[in-house]
């Protein structure tokens, strides 16, 4: 469906459709993925999406805000990106495999 | 219509990074593919005319985030990752058709709204009027999301804190691997092959 908006150059579902696809290449990649680092890289493609998203409706709405929460969701991502990193390492040293499926510690 | 086109061709070239990020069996593969999709994330930004974020995604995320996992992986002098299944094979095909049908499920969905906005895209009039992109994403920033943006700040403090102690080691040897115990273990062939 076109948006109502006459001087906006690409459509806003165009936005959408994009950074669905993206989250969903993300969400197989966590799923089906054993090493702990592309299971850290889908998470921020998934990130990347939901930016996608923000940008394109901030564009539709003239509105700053999702631009802000873009920024925001980008220092949440190197948070988490560092501490991600930090528990690959101490999980490294523990058991020297980063397969996710090994780590059956916990297991009931 | 030069924007459409562009959209498209960078829209294109995003999915095949991202594909290409989680099929790579190599990570340092699927790590450059990530960076190619962050590149291309920044350039559907510029289309998008948000200029400062763009550069931020330049920056911060295929620069210094990437910089960080680099450097991890080289920190832990993971050997050769060729010839070893990586994949949840029983999960991959469930896996694959649940994000086929949710995709289904979204274009459904998408198909059938109607957008409607009050206002049309930012205007170069609008721009003009308020001194510019940049200024107008500060303004927003500082004046409506002040709170959140200093949460934001001792989040990545408490981050930075957190990862430092995880990846300190304990005094008098290394406890890590006095912990390990040898029945956990994996096959010891699994676990030449695969790290």
């Amino acid at each position: 469906m076109e948006p109502t908006s006459a001087t906006m150059p690409i459509p806003v579902d165009w936005y959408l459709y994009l950074s669905a696809v993206l989250f969903l290449i993300g969400a197989v990649g966590v799923l089906t993925r054993r090493n702990l680092f592309i299971i850290l890289f889908s998470i921020e493609l998934m990130m990347n999406a939901v930016n996608l998203n923000l940008v394109g409706f901030s564009r539709f709405h003239e509105d700053m805000l999702g631009h802000n929460f873009v920024l925001f969701t980008m220092a949440i991502a190197a948070a988490e990106a560092a501490v991600g990193l930090a528990i690959a390492v101490a999980l490294f040293r523990n058991r020297q495999t980063l397969m996710v499926d090994l780590f059956t510690r916990m297991k009931g | 219509m030069v924007e459409k086109i562009l959209f498209v061709i960078f829209a294109v070239l995003t999915i095949i990074g991202g594909l290409g990020t989680v099929t790579r069996r190599n990570i340092v593969h699927g790590l450059l593919f990530l960076v190619f999709t962050f590149l291309n994330v920044a350039a559907i930004f510029f289309l998008s005319q948000a200029y400062f974020l763009a550069v931020v995604q330049i920056l911060v995320y295929a620069g210094a985030i990437m910089v960080l996992f680099v450097f991890v992986i080289m920190f832990l002098n993971l050997r050769t990752f060729q010839q070893q299944e990586q994949t949840h094979r029983r999960q991959r095909w469930v896996a694959l058709g649940l994000a086929v049908l949710v995709l289904v499920e979204f274009v459904a969905i998408f198909a059938g709204m109607t957008f409607t906005s009050a206002r049309a895209g930012f205007s170069p009039d609008m721009v003009e009027q308020s001194g510019g992109f940049t200024r107008v994403f500060a303004w927003s920033l500082f004046e409506r999301t002040l709170l959140p943006l200093e949460v934001a700040s001792a989040v990545l403090l408490v981050a930075m804190v957190g990862a430092i102690l995880l990846v300190k080691k304990e005094k008098g040897g290394d406890v890590a691997t006095q912990a390990w115990d040898p029945e956990e273990a994996p096959p010891a062939n699994v676990r030449d092959e695969e790290v």
